[in-house]
């Protein structure tokens, strides 16, 4: 059931974007790809500028004092009101699920925080299930591949919906990947805590992607890519990683900085 | 079992370059996986059965005191005779001494990863009594002198040769490289041991509380041999296997079997109560229950009462990409995958294990198959957390972490940070990813590329295209 | 204080109080076998689970299941005394043979012999294709334990849709041993590779009259 502003349906969509520290950083044109998308379907984009991070590497590292700080923030730099979009799957489940683990002694920062978590999407789940887009009119063209991530599939339940807006691309020739809900071997911390363990979940990940031939790999989730596309741009592999956003958004210049 | 638990790490890293080890566990997690997945798409049933189970465990447990209160009642008027260990020591004496008290000289044990958290075997041959593992994996590691690496196929690391070659050593037996020829060994061998055996040494997949029963389940029907042919049977099993009621089991033997390997049943199922009746030609003429706490109650008692929950299917384990990768033996004691990293720390104290709960991606692959919906990555998340204020975290991981929440706190510092690290990372990487990386994250960069940060962060484009208001 | 009185301790403090134990059981979703085909979801599922299936009468099965059991190399039939349903079937073999009868005290032994163990079961399960036989009335499970071969005559009229219905005569006070046979003993434990025989019988047969 999606979260409903009370406004008129017709009326210009609210939408405060939580852009994520890691594409801020790392990949400003996925940021502005979601911008481009979300106006492109009638939404009305702020920024909040005050936003850091969420805090989810603090927690899933057990860092909760630390974590709590974070979310404090977060909840506090966005508004009252409107959708919050993101383009990361694991950014939005944090935001949903962790922050009440979190906050569990604490109602009122509870309560915000299951306020929060109601207006939290990720992009592709915030087209199709809010939005109701069916075509994202995107000039996009190429073999594309896609990659689950774990967050976005088992912390969302979003499976469907970025299938549909790849599939709907006239220009993009989709092809699903065996194990393509198998975990990459990111997990944040994990991959700096364990390399070996980790790299090799990627091998096996990339094995999957060479596979299907596709020149683009893409996924809901910035931290997947910089991991996948670490790998593939190590070994030079003919295949790109490439954030949904950008596909979604088209081929202008400057796409393609997720890997 | 000998812990190791926090030494994952360099385990882990010596798995990984184990080429037979590796193809073993290509081969077997994939397989148990598709067949799991295959057996619990038939069952229209499936997603109501895992439901009702975890309702009744977590009810059993809710309600352990009367449950296990019941289930001795009713296993005592039936003939058995109940002990109860607080730990693994004083487990490990009672066991010696039943074997003692009844002249036991051997023993046929099958499979009971209960058995394994105590050195059962240990403790029986310190009192010179002889134990043989009847499970066929369980027999060949017993005789390579190894431990199990996996719940239910605790010799997946061993290839045919390997055992062929200790069947020569041990048995006697001329070398083969036929499966069902070294199957035909062990069975001849192990036959003998069930007729001469004194004692049946058995664990138990549920514990039946109005009945007093103890449930087996297994393919190969050592469990089923071991509980009726000698004169004395033991059961050594954790008190948190307990249900309720004998109209219970069914759900589980559903979901057991499907889950584990992806039969709609196992071979055997034996519903064992109490001792032999007047006028049964066969059965055991005691039969001894130890019921284990070994940190049972202890874990009853916190946030974590649901990893209670836990049937043993391993079906944790064989989706787990870590557990994949790795397998067993890389966890340092008796269970591995998912359930180990939780239940470990759990059972000998996060200080002896806290390495385990790191040891995930947090992918959430486990929680989808559990059949009794154990919330695994949840513990994961929680037990890192008790990491912490236990202090057993590292002060660089602290610092860290501080460093970094203090940077989060202002937007304007961060944007500061990334302006200083975006011209560095340009000047030295001229865009391109960075290969290689200072300790901590230099395992990162050992075999992938990190990403350079970006020349100008979107914040600031965000400012400049569209100016400071938000 | 004894270590059962300071687990029950333990427990309680640990367990407080929840209210009240469930008291009945989790209901049961709907019926997995319909009672009018549960016979050929039996025999369906007792394939499945790796068995052969001989339906019929004696009569017409007598030669198919000399001919398996040939083809096993079993040399000698072994029956309880007491049941006289084995007993009958096992005689009417020996034109089929050569076998030997027993009744079994040597067999425990470990005899050289190749064996075929012959028992009535007590019902049998649709959903899961399982013999089931107990201990009930001084019966012994001999023949599906140690025989190489196990024969289980199935009664059409004791086959019961699910596992609850099975379980539900020996609730009350169950007999030593209730066994859930399905299939032949099955191993994979050596690189995963199903072998059948790990200890019980190789091949498990059900005669399923009436």
């Amino acid at each position: 059931m999606p979260y409903t502003t009370g406004m008129d349906p017709k009326g210009p969509i609210p939408v405060s974007l939580f852009f994520t520290c890691l594409a801020d950083a790392f990949s400003p044109g996925v940021c502005s790809a979601t911008v481009e998308v979300l106006e492109r379907f009638g939404a009305t984009v702020r920024v909040p500028l005050s936003q850091t991070c969420c805090g989810q590497p603090a927690f899933n590292s057990g860092n909760r004092k630390e974590a709590r700080a974070m979310a404090r923030k977060f909840l506090l730099s966005f508004p009252d009101d409107g959708y919050i979009v993101t383009p990361s799957g694991s950014c939005a489940a944090m935001v949903k699920h962790g922050y009440p683990v979190l906050f569990r002694d604490e109602p009122r920062m509870l309560a915000r925080a299951r306020a929060v978590g109601e207006r939290i999407y990720e992009l592709s789940q915030f087209l199709v299930d809010v939005l109701g887009v069916t075509d994202p009119k995107s000039d996009f063209s190429g073999k594309v591949t896609y990659h689950d991530s774990c967050h976005l599939r088992r912390g969302l339940g979003v499976v469907s919906a970025p299938r549909k807006l790849l599939r709907a691309v006239p220009g993009v020739e989709f092809v699903e990947m065996e194990e393509s809900d198998r975990c990459c071997g990111f997990g944040g911390v994990f991959s700096i805590k364990y390399p070996q363990i980790s790299c090799k979940m990627t091998e096996r990940k990339v094995e999957r992607i060479l596979a299907t031939g596709a020149s683009y790999v893409t996924s809901g989730d910035l931290g997947c890519l910089l991991n996948i596309g670490g790998l593939i741009s190590r070994i030079g592999y003919p295949v790109k990683a490439i954030h949904l956003a950008e596909i979604l958004a088209g081929k202008t210049a400057g796409r393609g900085d997720a890997g | 079992m000998e812990l190791n638990a926090n030494a994952f790490g360099r385990n882990a890293r010596k798995a990984l370059l184990d080429k037979t080890l590796q193809e073993a566990l290509g081969r077997t997690t994939v397989r148990f996986q598709v067949h799991r997945d295959a057996a619990a798409a038939a069952f229209p049933e499936f997603e109501a059965t895992r439901e009702r189970a975890s309702r009744i465990k977590r009810d059993a447990l809710d309600h352990l005191d009367t449950y296990l209160a019941r289930f001795i009642e009713e296993a005592e008027k039936r003939g058995a005779i109940v002990h109860v260990a607080r730990n693994a020591g004083q487990a490990r004496e009672i066991a010696a001494r039943i074997a003692r008290d009844e002249g036991v000289a051997l023993a046929v044990k099958s499979k009971s990863m209960a058995s394994e958290e105590i050195s059962f075997n240990e403790a029986l041959q310190g009192a010179g009594i002889t134990v043989v593992e009847s499970d066929l994996g369980e027999f060949i590691i017993q005789l390579a002198g190894e431990a199990p690496s996996h719940i239910i196929a605790p010799a997946v690391h061993k290839t045919r040769q390997e055992i062929s070659l200790l069947f020569e050593r041990h048995l006697g037996e001329p070398r083969t490289d036929s499966i069902p020829e070294l199957v035909g060994m062990a069975r001849r061998h192990l036959r003998a041991k069930f007729l001469s055996a004194g004692m049946g040494v058995s664990g138990g997949n549920f514990l039946v509380a109005d009945t007093g029963s103890v449930v087996l389940v297994t393919n190969e029907g050592n469990g089923r041999m071991g509980t009726v042919l000698p004169r004395v049977h033991l059961a050594v099993v954790g008190i948190e296997k307990v249900i309720p009621r004998m109209s219970d089991l069914p759900a589980f033997l559903r979901l057991l079997p499907r889950s584990a390997s992806g039969q709609t049943i196992s071979s055997y199922v034996s519903i064992v109560t109490g001792t032999r009746r007047a006028g049964d030609p066969e059965g055991p003429e005691r039969m001894h229950i130890l019921l284990l706490d070994c940190g049972r109650s202890a874990i009853l008692e916190g946030k974590y009462r649901e990893i209670l929950k836990c049937v043993r299917c391993a079906a944790c384990l064989n989706v787990c990409p870590v557990y994949q990768s790795v397998g067993g033996h890389a966890y340092g004691w008796v269970y591995s995958g998912p359930i180990g990293a939780v239940l470990t720390p759990l059972l000998v104290g996060l200080p002896e294990a806290f390495a385990l709960p790191d040891a995930s991606t947090l992918c959430g692959a486990c929680a989808d198959v559990c059949p009794v919906k154990i919330p695994l990555p949840d513990f994961l998340l929680e037990l890192r957390s008790d990491a912490r204020e236990q202090g057993l975290k590292t002060p660089g991981e602290i610092a860290a972490m501080k460093g970094y929440a203090g940077v989060m706190k202002r937007a304007g510092l961060l944007e500061a940070i990334e302006r200083i690290a975006g011209v560095l990372g340009q000047f030295f990487t001229k865009g391109k990813g960075i290969g290689g990386l200072p300790y901590p994250f230099s395992g990162w960069t050992e075999r992938r590329d990190f990403p350079a940060p970006a020349a100008q962060p979107f914040r600031k484009q965000w400012k400049i295209k569209r100016g400071a208001r938000g | 204080m004894n270590e059962r009185e300071s687990l029950f301790r333990r427990l309680s403090a640990a367990c407080g109080s929840h209210g009240a134990a469930v008291e009945e059981p989790f209901p049961v979703g709907a019926s997995m076998a319909v009672e009018s085909d549960r016979v050929s979801l039996f025999a369906k599922m007792f394939t499945a689970a790796g068995g052969f299936l001989l339906r019929g009468t004696v009569e017409t099965a007598l030669s198919d299941l000399g001919e398996m059991l040939r083809a096993e190399g079993v040399t000698a039939l072994f029956f309880p005394e007491d049941d006289a349903a084995a007993r009958e079937i096992a005689e009417a073999l020996v034109p089929f043979g050569p076998f030997n009868l027993t009744t079994g005290a040597e067999v425990r032994g470990g005899s050289a012999e190749v064996t075929a163990g012959f028992r009535a079961a007590e019902s049998a399960i649709a959903e899961t294709g399982t013999i089931v036989e107990t201990s009930a009335g001084g019966k012994t499970l001999l023949p599906g334990l140690i025989a190489d071969v196990h024969v289980s005559i199935v009664q059409a009229a004791s086959v019961v849709a699910r596992m609850e219905e099975a379980l539900e005569v020996f609730t009350a006070d169950p007999p030593r041993n209730i066994s859930f046979l399905s299939g032949p003993s099955k191993t994979a434990d050596i690189e995963q590779t199903l072998t059948v025989g790990a200890h019980g019988p190789k091949k498990a047969i059900a005669l399923l009259l009436g």
